[in-house]
């Protein structure tokens, strides 16, 4: 309605230098950006790309050794860069808020909350103890607290991860500011409890007509919650537009790579293929002269080596920081060889073999009725003493599946719902409570130390973080070898040919062999971890959460990786994740839980279609797509994740199921009952009262997915 | 509507301490003529504006060249601003009609938006109220405006109304002010969407005592 | 089908030389760690020269009893009128050195009593420690409960109670540096111990079905390797501090080899005629602890910010 107001932050031309031993290293160099009211701007890049470095030097947090080094930052009209620290801290208190990944980082763990919020109000403003209480019980509300007032009286640790990072939003609010920067704000929060959080932030935009900097690496929740996106890249940015654009038309060949390697809700091993980007993001002191993309890039010529291309502004708005972006095609691009082999083979197979078929190949894997407690010491006097009733957490209950021999089974659900469990206790890492479990023909109830080593060789894993993956004491060659000397597959004279042709099949040269750990980047320490899994050449592997630590480009590599050794070893597969693109990309077959609780099993395809359990519904829902075109259903859960060690009775999702007042009473069955196992056709089963009419008349929750 | 559906939100302030010039430049940078003086907490102490920061002859008569630059150089926002006694506000809860009449009657171009303890949240000047009695009328939207008289009888209204709700004409804004020619009658300024010019004209002559005094359409 | 060629930014595989260059290149970024190796180095140089060649030699009275520094006496020369620069020199020997075994024929090993010391102390601190760390449980409690017990005793009462219990022999005072270091050691690896058997190497050794041992010594040991060395570097200082204490009591290192902490001792019983005495003995044991604090602090400084 109004004329284009000056912008609330202008960046232009920012460089910001960290002084280290021996010179200085700009971390971030020509950046340049505004964000005007109510908009929400989003930063993307991978790791190490200078997105949260642009935001410390906003609110001048740069520490010792960092300083702005050229450019301007304009917040209100006023130059930021040169202000005296008091003045700085007087604007960051009143006009900008910062709210970080982890939300204990601006909570004080030894104060009341309400005592922290009040303060914001009463220290500067002088607002009245009762005025300020009132206003942070409101503000509270606003940001959907259950139970506002009571929160007040709460220490941090009282409340759940989710409610923290709502504390700490509604506390950033409360100073009304004009600027609020966040800085991955729901990278460590669950799948349900980020959507509710990035809706909160849609909402509060508009009402409150804040500017918003939003920094992640996910861009998927870009595409919900921004409306200009600026992608960085090795600390520059190199485009810039708004959402749509960038999703529609990406202008820079990394935008178009980075769109490339994310498989997109609905979509599968079969009819995709992800395009991971060749190569790293160099290192600040290592940048090369010309384009700073050029070394990865495909459409990379002579002038982009030699010329550093600077920002250009398009006709339609865009701006981008290419040479030749006019030049480039998207729809013309060719995928590298390689993939487009894999892809064809694996579409070849397809056609061969139908799924039905594959889902028919013999169960290497069975469970039945597993489960897994651990007891709860309390810390009463009976408790100590052993008198007390012995309590459990029920962290694996009554798993029931079957994995037939090649194909693999994705588990999905929230943190803490018992997936790690699950597979910690298929591979022996703990010994089962109850139930049966058999892989091939052994047992497989006992833990580790009642194995022999048959077994012990037929079942490996891989592990989520790629720092903790490898012993940093020892060479790749070593840690890879390691297990075919202890397993004896490999005569020790050929161990290290062995190694280098597995390092071979990982896309890693045998110039590795003798590198440490320290030397590798976070995607080559996952291949090392993937190899030193096959060195014993096992049956089925267990991968835990093998991606979700790594940047999306790298990602799509590992992936392409696991898939490809799948197809050439029919190696089965166990693979969690929380991410349901991911899974639903991987896996042939996918299971949810909830709360130790298996709810819903089947083929890939059919878990994400109606008919689904009412907790799939809610998890498909808030997956972020990165496509802000696509249509997704809001279904948001109330409350959190119950205590395992108290489940609630009957059916376990049915204090926060959406779905249960469909049925007589509002749902009295399910509080009562445990749910039957429907099943729904083809190895599909559902673990709910609601019947599978009811079910399978649900609308999906995202549109495109119904056309798949 | 009330002031904080107009408002500017986050205007841009500034501390006591700035030099005037410094102020002068920031209001130049951002087209701007009103600039809030705050202290810590965003609370109001006083105003600027640019008429406030012109140097007036009766002030620099006495001065010779170097002095009035070595005192331009000095001079800070704390003492040039208007004060924040003598500074009209409002709260955001305030109708725009009031706050409109505040501004004519006392002939200032903005007024700042404070809540308790004066905490600044935005800024109205003359232009955002314009803008939104613009928005009431309907001027965004495209549409057939049309101007009919009819008589400050009960239920007179209601019969254009009714007309309305037959045809399924959607009114975008409405507005009304009194026939100064005629005593006891009134026009009422209509924004129609999907109708048009001729089948509005028709229609609403056809009302007993009312008459369309003017329609036109505004693409 | 993957990923291109990752020939970007391949550094050469490092040659063994090569990393031990790392390590000490590590050493010389610190200027703490640079001046306390300097120091420690000054010592060790002075006891292998000592052990071919003494301005005179060390245990014979040659000279006027108390002398002052002079020109022949660089460092002056004690009540028995032996040179005193001749005495530290020969000093370092049994401190880093050399100990000697009991028995007639006069048999040394190498390697000081300090050092031998420390030695054993790292051993069976690590030992338990490990074990305390990785199993938990019972064994957690056993021994570190054992070992907390040791610890309650004053570290004085200790080496009373062994050296009285034995005899006095370089071999006694490595023993009673061994038991009073060991809890701290112990310590030390199980904190890291527990910290490191999180890591997912570990789970991924426990997948192989490693034995307990293997994952111990060969995927725990060498990760806590930094700061136990650190650790140990401020215990043989520590300990060299013990020789000296013990020695100023009269039942440290037996003679003739001349010991800093009994020549202090010796002097003090003059310190009123002849005041100088206990000075370069005394500067001796403080430089060498210093220095060797020093090398340690800075070795742990530039080892914590390599870790990041």
């Amino acid at each position: 309605m109004t004329q284009p107001s000056a912008p609330i932050l202008k960046v232009e031309n920012l460089a910001v230098a960290y002084k280290v031993r021996g010179g200085e290293i700009e971390a971030v160099q020509n950046v340049s950006f505004d964000i005007h009211r109510g908009d929400s701007h989003g930063i993307v890049g991978e790791s190490g790309c200078g997105k949260s470095t642009v935001a410390w030097a906003i609110v001048n947090f740069l520490g010792a050794n960092g300083y702005v080094k050229r450019g301007s930052i304009k917040f209100l009209g006023q130059d930021l860069v040169g202000k005296s620290p008091e003045e700085l801290r007087r604007l960051r208190g009143d006009q900008i808020a910062m709210v970080f990944q982890d939300p204990m980082q601006a909570l004080n763990p030894s104060m009341r909350l309400g005592d922290q919020m009040k303060e914001v109000l009463t220290v500067h403003r002088g607002i009245s103890e009762s005025e300020a209480e009132d206003r942070c019980v409101d503000m509270l509300q606003r940001v959907y607290m259950p139970d506002a007032a009571n929160v007040m009286r709460r220490y941090p640790h009282q409340i759940s991860g989710g409610q923290q990072q709502r504390v700490v939003i509604a506390m950033a609010l409360l100073n009304n500011p004009a600027l609020l920067i966040m800085d991955e704000p729901t990278t460590a929060l669950d799948v349900t409890v980020e959507a509710a959080v990035l809706d909160l932030i849609a909402e509060l935009r508009r009402e409150f007509d804040t500017a918003i900097m939003y920094i992640t690496h996910n861009l998927g929740v870009v595409a919900r919650v921004c409306s200009q996106v600026g992608v960085m890249y090795a600390g520059e940015m190199v485009e810039r537009a708004s959402v749509e654009r960038i999703f529609a038309q990406p202008q820079h060949p990394y935008t178009q790579g980075l769109i490339r390697c994310i498989p997109t809700l609905g979509e599968d091993k079969a009819s995709s293929a992800l395009y991971p980007i060749p190569g790293r993001v160099p290192p600040p002191n290592a940048r090369p002269a010309g384009c700073i993309y050029a070394p990865r890039c495909d459409y990379a010529q002579q002038r982009c080596r030699d010329e550093r291309p600077a920002l250009r502004l398009l006709a339609d708005g865009v701006q981008v920081r290419c040479h030749f972006t006019e030049e480039i095609d998207p729809g013309q691009w060719t995928p590298p060889e390689e993939v487009e082999e894999m892809v064809e083979t694996v579409n070849g197979q397809a056609d061969a073999a139908t799924p039905a078929s594959t889902n028919n190949g013999k169960p290497i894997l069975e469970l039945h009725d597993l489960r897994k407690y651990y007891p709860v010491t309390g810390g009463s006097l009976r408790d100590v003493l052993g008198l007390g009733e012995k309590r459990f957490v029920k962290a694996v209950e009554g798993a029931t599946f079957s994995v037939p021999k090649g194909s693999t089974l994705g588990i999905v659900g929230e943190s803490g719902c018992g997936k790690s469990t699950l597979i910690k206790t298929i591979i022996g890492l703990e010994d089962s409570t109850s139930g049966q479990a058999r892989f091939m023909s052994f047992d497989i109830t006992e833990g580790l130390s009642e194995r022999n080593m048959a077994l012990i060789k037929e079942l490996q894993m891989v592990f989520q973080n790629p720092d903790s993956t490898m012993n940093p004491s020892y060479t790749v060659g070593q840690q890879i070898g390691r297990p075919m000397v202890r397993f004896g597959t490999v005569p020790r004279s050929q161990v290290r040919d062995e190694v280098i042709k597995l390092l071979q099949s990982m896309r890693l040269g045998a110039n590795y062999y003798d590198r440490l750990p320290r030397q590798l980047s976070g995607g080559e320490k996952q291949r090392v971890g993937i190899a030193r899994a096959l060195a014993s050449r096992p049956d089925l592997i267990l991968c835990d959460e093998p991606v979700s630590a790594l940047d999306v480009s790298v990602q799509a590599a590992i992936l392409n990786l696991l898939l490809d050794v799948q197809r050439e070893q029919n190696t089965t597969m166990l693979f969690i994740a929380h991410d349901l693109s991911v899974v639903r990309f991987f896996s042939d077959n996918v299971a949810v839980m909830y709360l130790g609780q298996i709810m819903e099993i089947g083929p890939a395809d059919a878990i994400y279609r109606p008919p689904y359990h009412p907790y799939t519904e809610a998890l498909l829902s808030a997956v972020p797509i990165p496509d802000p075109t696509v249509k997704q259903k809001q279904i948001r859960l109330e409350g959190s994740v119950p205590s395992a060690v108290d489940p609630p009775s009957g059916c376990r999702f049915h204090t926060r199921c959406p779905r249960r007042k469909l049925l007589p009473d509002d749902g009295a069955i399910c509080t009562r009952e445990t749910p039957p196992w429907q099943e729904a056709g083809d190895g599909h089963r559902i673990f709910c009262h609601l019947p599978l009419e009811t079910l399978a008349s649900f609308d999906p929750v995202v549109e495109s997915l119904a056309t798949h | 509507m009330l002031v904080k559906d107009c408002m500017t939100r986050h205007p841009v302030v500034v501390s006591p301490d700035l030099s005037a010039a410094e102020a002068e430049r920031i209001m130049v940078e951002n087209h701007i003529r009103h600039l809030p003086v705050v202290e810590d907490g965003k609370r109001l102490i006083g105003l600027i504006t640019r008429e406030r920061l012109r140097l007036k002859a009766e002030d620099i008569g006495s001065y010779d060249v170097w002095e009035i630059t070595r005192n331009l150089a000095r001079l800070k926002v704390r003492s040039v601003m208007i004060p924040l006694k003598q500074v009209w506000t409002v709260t955001p809860n305030r109708s725009i009609e009031r706050t409109a009449s505040l501004m004519t009657e006392h002939k200032i171009g903005c007024l700042p938006v404070v809540e308790e303890g004066n905490v600044v949240v935005g800024i109205v000047t003359q232009v955002d109220l314009l803008e939104s009695f613009q928005i009431m009328l309907g001027l965004p939207a495209k549409g057939v405006r049309v101007t009919v008289r009819m008589s400050d009888q009960p239920g007179e209204f209601a019969k254009l109304m009714r007309v309305m709700a037959e045809q399924k004409w959607g009114v975008m804004g409405i507005g009304s002010f009194p026939d100064r020619r005629h005593e006891g009658f009134y026009f009422a300024v209509l924004k129609l969407v999907g109708a048009d010019e001729a089948a509005v004209a028709t229609v609403l002559n056809d009302i007993p005592g009312q008459e369309v005094v003017d329609i036109r359409t505004v693409v | 089908m993957t990923v291109a060629p990752q020939t970007i930014d391949v550094p050469p595989s490092p040659s063994r030389w090569s990393r031990a260059w790392d390590n000490l290149s590590l050493v010389f970024a610190s200027r703490i760690a640079t001046v306390g190796l300097v120091i420690v180095l000054l010592w060790l140089v002075l006891g292998i020269v000592s052990l071919f060649w003494t301005p005179y030699p060390p245990n014979s009275s040659l000279f006027t009893q108390n002398l002052m520094p002079n020109s022949t006496n660089w460092l002056g020369t004690d009540h028995l009128g032996r040179d005193i620069l001749s005495r530290l020199m020969a000093g370092t020997q049994v401190v880093l050195l050399k100990t000697r075994l009991p028995g007639e024929n006069g048999w040394v090993i190498p390697g000081g009593v300090a050092v031998w010391g420390v030695i054993g102390a790292l051993f069976f601190g690590s030992v338990l420690g490990l074990n305390a760390g990785y199993r938990g449980g019972w064994w957690d409690q056993i021994i570190m409960q054992v070992l907390d017990a040791l610890v309650a005793f004053p570290a004085i009462v200790l080496y009373l109670v062994i050296i009285t219990a034995f005899e006095q022999g370089d071999l006694v005072v490595v023993f009673a540096i061994t038991v009073t270091g060991t809890p701290g050691i112990a310590r030390l690896v199980r904190s890291l111990a527990l910290d490191i058997k999180t890591r997912d190497y570990i789970r991924a050794a426990e997948t192989r079905g490693e034995s307990p041992s293997y994952i111990m010594f060969r995927e725990i040991l060498p990760n806590a390797r930094g700061p136990v060395l650190v650790d140990a570097t401020l215990r043989v200082g520590y300990a060299i501090f013990a020789i000296g204490t013990l020695g100023f009591l009269g039942i440290g290192l037996p003679p003739p080899d001349p010991d800093w902490g009994s020549m202090v001792n010796d002097a003090r019983r003059f310190i009123f005629v002849f005041s100088w005495g206990v000075i370069p003995p005394s500067v001796a044991i403080a430089s060498l602890v210093i220095g060797l604090n020093l090398f340690a602090d800075g070795m742990r400084e530039e080892l914590g910010r390599y870790q990041k």
